[in-house]
């Protein structure tokens, strides 16, 4: 007696031919008891009552394929994922701050984070033609992130024999500000925010100095963002300086934010 | 809608006697023609599979497989459509949905409410033609019922947001007629909270739900389910698998860059996790991972480019 997956097989073969050239095939009892109540004079409509039948049928009677050999997993990493927040914060500094990237990748590998894993193949992906960034990625991945570009070729790096320093991996890059600006990056962040906020709402500074700002913001101390943050979002609503300093000042948020997230208290 | 579904099965019938191997089958006109004849005779549904079904053609090494089984299911719903006054109450309102009659959302709203705390187990994003659509599954805590919520979107529309994979709901759903899947949310009781997990299954149980979901109604072609479950390889295709057996993971290794299968590698590094998954008769697309402190969504994403809020 044919098995219902055999009758498919059949079915599949006369479909192919079209039943002007071949008739229908013997439907084992299953099926023919199906369609057995249908009057159908013509050898396609009969065709088609057995195909639907049949694929209820199969369909309904899902079941597994054979079980299948476990994938060697790869070694153990004794640091902790990244918290959800960092991972969050990430995705939202690549689309919106991505001044902080590297920033975000070297307080996670010197806190003593490890990558969260579902993060990597977006990184990967993302620094694949970057050799420095890429680098760090598999620092704070660690074995996890070799396996997974040994199983997935499409991570493997563009340009995987390209050298990269211990200096350059290290160091944030050096980010352009003019030289008049530049003095506020150690400054407390109460003094560089009033500067800033000042500045902006006279109009000494304003949009034409935007990429020079963001990069202040992006270096200047961890402990001065909060109270840059605070006073830049304070500045007159009807000042020309307002929407600028309210794009800077959720810079410094976001930076604070950042750094709290991956601070070395953070990994316990 | 009764011509249409006259002439969709004299279409059919054309296909089974002159053959899928006719080069006819090839040409967009074949099927699209159909499409806009289904439009027009207010079978928008079966217009979109056969929308779908146009798109299997040549994809695949066994694509003769996959649209005789369509065209199958696509006779079985034109019959079931023809003779809709002489099924039963339910069924009929399941092939009327699936053929493609139109129900109002204050008349599903009006419905009796399925109140449970509902997880949110799954998100999957999908182009159909020029919509995005947007698919939620949700399960319930109590009734352990499943629940599809869609929303769609044109080019810069927005899919809805309001739903966050590994949060539970309090809340009102509405079935739409008949023992669907599809459903809306209606009122809600409480902030979502999280993390939550569904319950999981093996692989042969997972298979046994969908079996059960399928019998009511065969032509549905995505249905979700819970599995515990790890990545293997068979013959260069990524499967799921358990000791009960494997299920093969829809089209990897043939299209292009799996970001949710490259996720859930890299997440379960190989081992067993809970996973929501979507079965559909080509395979099983992963959804979500639920670990223990936090899920995380892997479920296919639309194009930011597309939609505007994805």
């Amino acid at each position: 007696m044919k098995s219902v997956d055999e009758h498919w097989q059949a079915l599949v073969t006369t479909a192919l031919l079209g039943t002007d050239r071949r008739e229908p095939p013997e439907a084992p009892q299953l099926i023919a008891d199906l369609v057995a109540d249908t009057a159908r004079t013509s050898a396609s409509e009969r065709m088609l009552a057995q195909v639907a039948a049949t694929t209820a049928v199969r369909r309904a009677g899902v079941v597994p394929g054979p079980p299948l050999d476990e994938l060697a997993i790869p070694d153990g990493d004794d640091r902790r994922p990244c918290v959800p927040a960092a991972v969050d914060r990430w995705h939202h500094i690549t689309v919106s701050w991505p001044v902080l990237e590297d920033e975000w990748m070297l307080t996670l590998v010197t806190a003593g984070w490890r990558i969260a894993p579902e993060l990597l193949p977006a990184m990967l992906v993302r620094y694949r033609s970057d050799p420095v960034r890429r680098t760090r990625v598999m620092v704070g991945a660690g074995s996890t992130g070799r396996w997974l570009v040994g199983h997935l070729p499409d991570l493997a790096a563009r340009h995987p024999n390209a050298t990269v320093t211990p200096e350059a991996l290290a160091e944030l890059p050096e980010l352009p500000i003019a030289p008049e600006l530049a003095q506020l990056v150690n400054w407390p962040g109460a003094e560089s925010g009033g500067v800033l906020a000042q500045s902006l709402e006279d109009g000494t500074l304003g949009h034409p100095h935007r990429a020079m700002l963001i990069n202040l913001v992006a270096r200047v101390r961890a402990d001065a963002l909060l109270d840059i943050a605070e006073i830049l979002d304070a500045v007159d609503s009807i000042s020309a300086g307002y929407g600028l300093a309210t794009v800077l000042g959720d810079l410094a948020t976001t930076r604070h934010r950042m750094l709290d997230e991956l601070s070395t208290s953070s990994a316990g | 809608m009764h011509a249409g579904l006259t002439e969709l099965d004299r279409w059919l019938d054309d296909r089974i006697r002159i053959g899928l191997a006719d080069p006819s089958l090839a040409r967009y006109a074949t099927w699209d023609d159909l499409a806009a004849r289904l439009v027009d005779a207010q079978a928008g549904s079966l217009a979109n599979r056969i929308r779908r079904l146009a798109g299997l053609v040549g994809a695949s090494p066994g694509w003769h497989d996959d649209v005789l089984a369509e065209l199958g299911l696509l006779h079985l719903l034109s019959q079931a459509g023809r003779h809709i006054g002489s099924l039963p109450g339910p069924l009929a309102d399941a092939v009327a949905t699936s053929v493609g009659w139109q129900v109002k959302q204050a008349d599903v709203l009006a419905g009796v409410p399925d109140t449970d705390h509902w997880i949110v187990a799954g998100r999957s994003d999908v182009r159909e033609d020029r919509i995005e659509v947007r698919r939620h599954w949700l399960r319930g805590s109590s009734s352990g019922r499943w629940a599809l919520c869609l929303s769609f979107a044109a080019y810069q529309q927005s899919l809805d947001t309001s739903l966050r994979v590994g949060t539970s709901l309090h809340a009102d759903i509405h079935r739409y007629p008949g023992p669907a899947l599809r459903s809306l949310v209606g009122s809600r009781y409480a902030l979502p909270v999280e993390p939550v997990s569904p319950p999981s299954h093996t692989i042969a149980e997972g298979c046994d739900e969908v079996g059960a979901m399928l019998v009511t109604e065969p032509w549905l072609d995505r249905l979700p389910v819970t599995i515990r479950a790890r990545l293997a390889k068979s013959g260069g295709v990524w499967a799921l698998a358990d000791a009960t057996g494997s299920l093969p993971v829809l089209d990897a290794g043939t299209r292009q860059f799996d970001v949710g299968l490259a996720m859930l590698l890299a997440v379960s590094e190989g081992r067993e996790v809970d996973l929501t998954v979507e079965w559909t008769p080509l395979g099983v697309v992963p959804l979500s991972i639920h670990l223990p402190d936090r899920t995380v969504d892997i479920g296919p994403r639309a194009n930011a480019s597309f939609v505007s809020a994805a």
